[in-house]
């Protein structure tokens, strides 16, 4: 088992029903509700609330901790993350959330695919397939991958230009041949029609005229030929109803045809009772014209396929799930389960997105909308509000497994805190006396209360530094004692801005004997000791302050005394189970 | 070239690079160093695999001009790792092209990096395999074992594991200081600091 | 800016080269670096346009090495290693021709075959006893288990998937390998009287 590296994690507050209320700010009541209830790192509940420092953000105006769960996002700019091309919002609603240049992924394994030219193609596979950009040979392309070497001519596909593969490929069934739009369908079939059965203007009884009744269609003609079905047969009923004029009236995007709809749809009580009274007029779909698709319950090809290719070329449920959604399909028994089938997948567009505070609804973080800036106008992240708690052991007895704590023997650790606001902040700490959970740890926090010195200038430390050392403080606490003993109640190691303390644990025995006999075996990083811990950091903020340093309770009325409190959880590691 | 004494593990130069004296660097005439970058034992980077885009010009003693690898400042290359100028079939010409790193690239114990272009700000951890002519953006956090395929392109603020490699996470912006390699040049070299507590 | 060092054309320590020169046969028209390493004391034979990068390492202990035509051995790529069955044959490794052992790989000894045009993927394993077929792609990091047999064309992939490469594009990538090697004749300086 790999040694568990020492973590913190910290409790957003959204998720903590007392604290919803609550518009954080520096005289909100003392926590007595909050005093009573421990929390619990290993409750169900928690698993959303708990992050790392660098997943929060912190709100300025509500003086309180954001995670990802809590802000809201606003997306400031869509790009490509292949090309990096930007996409303008617009384009997103007709064209869809994916790339539509030339950037794939490979539908076996979602590497990137490039397009590459056959004629002179030269070794996609190791020597880097030439992008097909400066290419001067003409000629059919082709998409390859250059991880699993799979390549469109799989599949049947080869393109004529080097560019715009996305639109190239919307009208190329696999195998190569052109798909037929719905577009080109109804022109065809008015072809037909004008040919076999007189004026377009009645395209329900031209069923029977263009002959193929289960033609296959794709998704997209489907929906075209249902939707013009329908749309006739509405045209139909209400005509005869309203008693406008004949069949040659379908303009049904004009208005007048829209409300007649419409009032079919809605307060057309009366045209519904007279349209029942008349049989008939509405009546399902007859064939692929209309939009009719039988199910083929014919498998044999299919089984045949399976019993060529066998296991290995079906496809899994990833793949079948990042296969895009693709017009051109025949959707009747879902989508193919053959690796021979599998389209290129355009990329997915990404986001920048921009945070605001759920409570305030200011902003805490926003990108600049460029693609290629890493830059952010406003960025205010929790890790320079709170202190970070870094976790060293100090003292750890030998354990029958390296890398583990040995239980019921007292471990000493160091939390080191380091302040990142630029005034000194008082900290108390609160933990359980023992872990809640099945198996309850002993913690002491040697220390509780504390302060540490605020966030110096950069400058400041680095004269400093050139002057004399930067940690002239350190080990001020304990420094008269020769052998440097975790000491209750004194600081260990005390820095520019930061302040070392010592924690004993009694890690619990994880011997299920001793538990009662209906204990249920160890969980899934039971054995990981999680201490919560209760953080108050308490600091001042004056506009004309010149000193910020003074003792708590102080000077209330001048200045501005600013609180934050919130649950943490520091991992110290696995207990052996030996 | 040192101002060190001179059995130290590692040649410090005037730039504030160091180099570890068992790293091993092949055609040093093609690799640029931004400076103050660390390069650890057994790393080896080929800068001998220089761009030849003729492919009758004889590059084995190109003029300096011809970078096959270049370094930004406070890079680190751990034990092992492996930076190679990727290839490519040009106009039906094999041809080496640049190998570009940015600034404050970690490059992790064991990796072999045959990118185009690593921007700045981006950590690649151990036993990862880049292959050629990857773009990686800045501000990317590249995961154990990874192996990134030929031609990807991996936008800024992406987490990627696997293989081959996706992403799968964005990094939040609170972690964004944790690229800096500042601290963790001065832990290495001839006289190392301790690492800050 | 400064380049590491304006004077000498590499930092390349000398590497442990114990043990005797193993018996080598090579082609007139290899290119072999300087730092290569061979070692071992069964044959090594390289046939002709093959080029092995400098640090490479050939270890013939375990068995004969031969590597076929226009074959590249990129650096620190390992053939003829004593695989974990520590079996010692007559035929260590045998490379067909148009191989590409890509950096870092490692190749293990025991009668081993890797088939002609086959790339053998940055750090992937090929077990001792293991016969590659013609034209197949191990991706980078992909491990190939001791004695295992793979059928040509096959792509392993994704922590050890299997496909069918299809593309039959074999003659394009043996041009692009001959070119390449051509351009590498000419970046690496060859040494082989340094190991005959």
């Amino acid at each position: 088992m790999a040694p568990l590296t020492p973590y913190t994690y910290i409790q957003c507050p959204c998720s903590d029903a007392s604290t919803l209320g609550r518009q954080a700010d520096g005289d909100s009541p003392e926590d007595d509700d909050l005093d009573d209830r421990t929390f619990d790192p290993r409750a169900p509940r928690s698993n959303y609330s708990l992050y790392p420092l660098d997943y929060l953000n912190y709100c300025e105006d509500c003086q309180q901790i954001r995670c990802p769960r809590c802000v809201a996002e606003e997306i400031v700019t869509y790009f490509c993350p292949n090309c990096l091309f930007e996409v303008p919002s617009s384009n997103l609603k007709s064209e869809g959330n994916r790339c539509t240049r030339s950037c794939f992924q490979c539908p076996v394994c979602i590497g990137p695919l490039s397009v590459t030219s056959i004629e002179s193609q030269p070794d996609p596979n190791l020597l880097a397939a030439p992008d097909g950009t400066p290419a001067p040979h003409s000629g059919p392309y082709i998409l390859t991958c250059s991880y699993c070497n799979w390549s469109s001519t799989e599949i049947g596909i080869k393109f004529d230009k080097s560019n715009s593969i996305h639109a190239q490929l919307a009208k190329l069934n696999n195998g190569g041949t052109a798909r037929l739009t719905a577009k080109d369908h109804k022109e065809r079939r008015k072809e037909g029609s004008h040919g076999l059965a007189g004026p377009p203007a009645a395209p329900a009884p031209t069923a029977a005229g263009n002959g193929d009744d289960n033609e296959e269609l794709d998704v997209e003609t489907q929906f075209a030929n249902l939707k013009s079905f329908y749309q006739s047969q509405l045209a139909d009923s209400t005509a005869g109803s309203s008693g406008l004029a004949g069949l040659t009236d379908l303009g049904f995007s004009s208005p007048t045809s829209l409300s007649r709809i419409m009032s079919i749809y809605t307060g057309g009580t009366v045209h519904d009772r007279r349209a029942k009274a008349r049989p008939g007029t509405m009546r399902e779909a007859l064939s692929s014209d209309e939009g009719l698709q039988i199910a083929s319950l014919d498998e044999s090809s299919a089984i045949r396929e399976l019993h060529e290719a066998g296991y290995d070329g079906t496809i899994s449920t990833e793949q079948s799930t990042n296969q895009p959604p693709h017009l051109g399909e025949v959707y009747l028994h879902g989508s193919s389960r053959f690796a021979s089938s599998l389209r290129p997948i355009p990329y997915l567009l990404r986001t920048k997105r921009s945070k605001r505070c759920p409570v305030c609804r200011h902003i805490i973080s926003k990108p600049e909308a460029k693609v290629a800036t890493t830059r952010f106008r406003i960025k205010l992240v929790a890790s320079a509000y709170i202190p970070t708690i870094t976790i060293r052991p100090l003292n750890i007895p030998s354990s029958p497994i390296p890398g583990t704590l040995p239980p019921l023997q007292p471990s000493q650790f160091i939390l080191t805190f380091q302040n990142p606001r630029f005034e000194t902040i008082q900290v108390t700490l609160a933990t359980p006396a023992k872990t809640p959970g099945r198996f309850a740890s002993k913690v002491t926090v040697l220390c509780p209360q504390f302060e540490i010195d605020a966030n110096t200038d950069v400058w400041d430390e680095a004269l400093k530094d050139s002057s004399d050392k930067t940690k002239i403080r350190r080990r001020g606490a304990a420094g008269e004692d020769g052998t440097h003993q975790a000491e209750a109640g004194k600081i260990w190691e005390r820095g520019r801005n930061w302040v070392s303390i010592v924690v004993e644990v009694v890690p619990a025995s994880l011997r299920m004997d001793l538990l009662e006999a209906t204990a249920n075996p160890l969980k899934e990083d039971e054995d990981v000791l999680e201490i919560p811990m209760f953080v108050r950091v308490e600091w001042e903020v004056e506009a004309g302050g010149d000193e910020v340093g003074t003792a708590p309770g102080r000077d209330r009325e001048t200045k501005e005394r600013c609180e934050l409190a919130y649950w943490c959880v520091l991992g110290f590691g696995r207990v052996s189970q030996a | 070239m040192s101002r060190r004494p001179p059995r130290g593990e590692y040649i410090e130069t005037d730039t504030g690079n160091k180099v570890a004296r068992k790293a091993n660097l092949v055609g040093t005439q093609n690799i640029m160093l931004g400076g103050k970058t660390v390069i650890q034992p057994e790393a080896m980077i080929r800068g001998d695999l220089a761009r030849s885009v003729q492919p009758s010009s004889s590059s084995g003693g190109a003029p300096a001009s011809n970078t096959a690898v270049a370094i930004g400042r406070y890079c680190f290359l751990s034990r092992g790792c492996c930076l190679r100028p990727p290839g490519r079939l040009y106009k039906g010409a094999f041809t080496y092209m640049a190998l570009r790193v940015g600034d404050h690239v970690f490059i992790g114990p064991g990796s072999v990096i045959q990118a185009a272009s690593i921007g700045s700000h981006v950590h690649i951890g151990a036993n990862v395999v880049i292959g050629e002519l990857a773009i990686i953006k800045e501000y990317v956090k590249i995961l154990d074992g990874t192996v990134v395929p030929a031609n990807m392109v991996i936008p800024s603020f992406s987490i990627v594991a696997g293989q081959p490699a996706r992403v799968i996470g964005e990094l939040p912006e609170g972690g964004h200081e944790a690229f800096e390699l500042r601290e963790l040049y001065k832990t290495v070299g001839n006289n190392p600091q301790p690492a800050p507590s | 800016m400064s380049s590491s060092s304006s004077k000498r054309h590499s930092i390349l320590p000398p590497t442990s080269t114990s043990g005797p020169k193993p018996p080598v046969q090579f082609s007139s028209s290899i290119t072999i670096a300087d730092s290569t390493v061979l070692t071992g004391s069964n044959p090594i034979l390289i046939s002709s346009e093959s080029v092995l990068h400098p640090r490479s390492r050939i270890d013939s202990l375990a068995g004969r090495i031969s590597i076929g035509r226009r074959c590249i051995i990129h650096e620190r790529a390992t053939l003829g290693s004593v695989g974990t069955s520590g079996r010692i044959t007559e035929r260590g490794v045998t490379l067909g021709d148009y191989v590409t052992v890509e950096v870092g790989a490692s190749v293990e000894a025991g009668d081993t075959v890797v088939g002609e045009g086959t790339v053998v993927g940055v750090g992937a394993k090929i077990g001792a006893g293991a016969v590659i077929g013609r034209n197949c792609t191990i991706t980078a990091r992909s491990v190939i288990a001791a004695g295992e047999v793979l059928r040509d064309n096959t792509v392993v992939y994704s922590n050890g998937m299997r496909r069918v490469d299809r593309r039959g594009v074999a003659e394009l990538r043996k041009k692009g390998q001959a070119r390449q090697i051509g351009v590498l004749r000419m970046m690496i300086p060859s040494n082989p009287g340094k190991f005959q």
